[in-house]
């Protein structure tokens, strides 16, 4: 339940609530829990969350991260880490979810993707009486916030802020370690056909900057901006990172190898770096910043 | 009708027009070049990069994109013959529909490059065959027939696209919906659909009194001596054996197909043996002018070229269309 109780009903109820909370204090109390998602929206449970549904794979993960794992009852299409996600119900793809198996699955907590799932879905799911916690984590902070928030929730907190506190430090050490590093130009590519790649307002750029890269296109107004070869050549950046389809896939490097112009060419600086890693918000992202930081002093190393 | 020495004069424009088009692609990016510069790679000097950037990037693409909008404007002008329907463009038999869902299984399935050209090709080829197949059925078939054929044919891949376009994850779509709105970056050498314009085009030349003849109906083409049946076939496959080579190259860009050949008709007449050259050269140019604007316009960011392409169609045609009556 959330906490929109000033409702003409909430008052007619406060007189009983008040006859019940008396009643209630010869009993051991249930714990209410509260935590502010990131709209701003205090999100209240008359108990801590013992049935969680994760609306994005990146939700999943930071609920496993929060220790309260063995208390997810739903999940969307990918959400295939950590591994023992794969066996929990899905509800379908983030962007179409199918209710009916939502509400049987009858949680007491969704976690919902702010800009990722449909913002009706999410209003009909908080309608039936479900209350939902959205989350859209643009910084670092952000991460190891939400794992903080929704431990809370899942009175899982000792795990949570553990979590949290690792990857709020390592994060720090890795920004003290390279706030001085020689800086070395970079363009990142998401995708092969088309072409794309990242600003500085996303994530990934984030880390980039942190491992004293300079993002290339980090100028550009989109998020996610959409180039062709002959920018990248006009930029000549001096290392190339690239996500990639699955945990393997170089290819999208051997298409670069053949500008002998580019720096990254001539000194062999085409990186591949899991996209699992680095593309979803969640604590695996300490992990990607670590290998960046790495693929960075490696050129550095090259000059 | 006109001879043979009328016909040049605006074949040689158009040319001039291709080539001047090409030329302004080539100076055009989103890396700045001096026209000193491409100067002095068409001479063979200059930098690596400027050589890169013309003689690798620009040059196959500004070439490319010629080539798919002759194809397309070519094929656009045999169809609406062959249908006797002002509406008919190269897709409406459901050409591209096939040539899509073909190459969105394969990124579906992770596949990338050649193997994307190669399942379109078969999802052209395919559609091809089961609308001529439907069409001639057991009985005689009529123009309207064929037209009805394609058109249910090409709904029925519509479905199949939206249905692979909702099951397929977050990350392919950027790609599948550039692919569907067309977009010369998928153009790898341009070689196989420019000889295929040119091959085209000059077998047709001989087939342009028939062709103008049957324009105006079968019974008169009959009439006059044209045998209809082979020579629509006829038409039929080459509109196809074109726009499948046009939708391998860059995808399935919309409008140049339609309005290319109702364009020339305003300006230069109904005469078959005129249009169809006449739109190689100004389907082609029309496309490489778009194709430049989509690459620069928002430089370095790139735009599909068919969103361009009906910016500047429209208004163009709209004009010449109002002018005319």
């Amino acid at each position: 339940m959330t906490n929109h109780r000033n409702t003409a009903i909430g008052y007619g109820f406060t007189a009983l609530g008040f006859a019940l909370a008396s009643l209630a204090l010869s009993q051991p109390a249930l714990a209410e829990v509260c935590a502010i998602d990131d709209r701003d929206r205090e999100v209240c449970l008359p108990a801590p969350a013992s049935r969680i549904a994760a609306l994005s794979p990146g939700a999943t993960e930071l609920v496993y991260a929060a220790g309260a794992g063995e208390k997810v009852v739903a999940v969307v299409a990918y959400s295939d880490y950590p591994p023992e996600a794969r066996d929990v119900p899905s509800v379908g793809s983030h962007t179409r979810m199918d209710l009916e198996t939502l509400v049987s699955l009858r949680p007491d907590l969704v976690i919902g993707w702010t800009t990722g799932n449909p913002p009706e879905q999410l209003e009909t799911i908080e309608a039936l009486g479900m209350p939902v916690f959205y989350i859209e984590p643009r910084e670092f902070e952000d991460v190891s916030g939400a794992i903080e928030r929704l431990a809370r929730l899942a009175a899982t907190r000792e795990e949570g802020e553990r979590a949290a506190e690792e990857f709020r430090t390592g994060m720090a050490e890795l920004a003290e370690r390279y706030a001085d590093a020689e800086p070395v130009s970079v363009f990142y590519q998401v995708w092969d056909e088309p072409l794309m790649t990242i600003n500085d307002e996303h994530l990934i750029g984030k880390v980039l900057t942190l491992c004293g890269g300079v993002n290339v296109f980090g100028e550009l107004s989109r998020l996610v901006p959409r180039i062709g070869d002959e920018a990248v050549l006009d930029a000549d950046p001096e290392a190339i990172l690239a996500g990639g389809m699955g945990e393997e896939n170089r290819d999208w490097l051997t298409h670069w190898q053949r500008y002998t112009e580019l720096t990254a060419v001539r000194r062999d600086n085409l990186y591949f770096v899991p996209p699992s890693l680095i593309q979803r918000p969640t604590p695996r992202l300490l992990e990607g910043s670590r290998l960046f930081c790495e693929k960075l002093d490696d050129a550095r190393g090259r000059r | 009708m006109p001879g043979r020495r009328s016909l040049l004069p605006p074949l040689a424009v158009l040319a001039l027009l291709g080539l001047a088009a090409l030329l302004f692609s080539v100076t055009l990016g989103s890396a700045s070049l001096m026209p000193g510069d491409v100067w002095a790679v068409i001479r063979g000097e200059g930098s690596p990069l400027a050589r890169t950037l013309i003689l690798e990037l620009r040059i196959p693409r500004a070439l490319a994109a010629f080539a798919t909008g002759g194809l397309l404007a070519v094929a656009g002008a045999l169809m609406q013959v062959l249908l006797r329907n002002p509406l008919a463009d190269p897709y409406v038999l459901g050409l591209s529909g096939g040539a899509s869902v073909g190459a969105l299984a394969a990124m579906l399935a992770g596949l990338g490059g050649v193997v994307i050209t190669g399942s379109a090709f078969a999802g052209a080829f395919a559609s091809t065959l089961l609308v001529f197949g439907l069409a001639h059925g057991t009985g005689s078939w009529t123009p309207a027939r064929l037209l009805l054929t394609g058109v249910v044919v090409a709904a029925g891949w519509g479905a199949v696209i939206t249905l692979m376009l909702a099951i397929s994850p977050a990350e392919r779509l950027p790609g599948m919906l550039y692919w569907l709105m067309g977009d010369l970056s998928y153009a790898r050498t341009p070689w196989a659909a420019l000889g295929l314009l040119g091959v085209v085009c000059l077998a047709l030349l001989p087939l342009g009194r028939s062709l103008n003849v049957l324009a105006r109906g079968p019974l008169q083409a009959a009439a006059l001596g044209v045998n209809a049946r082979p020579l629509e076939w006829t038409i039929y496959l080459a509109a196809s054996g074109l726009t499948a080579m046009a939708v391998t190259t860059a995808g399935s860009i919309g409008f140049v197909g339609l309005v290319v050949p109702h364009m020339l008709r305003l300006v230069l007449g109904n005469d078959q043996r005129l249009i169809l050259p006449a739109c190689a050269l100004a389907g082609g140019t029309l496309l490489v002018l778009a194709d430049t604007l989509a690459r620069t316009m928002i430089a370095p960011e790139q735009l599909p070229v068919g969103v361009i392409t009906a910016l500047l169609g429209v208004p163009t045609f709209l004009f010449l269309l109002y002018r005319s009556r």
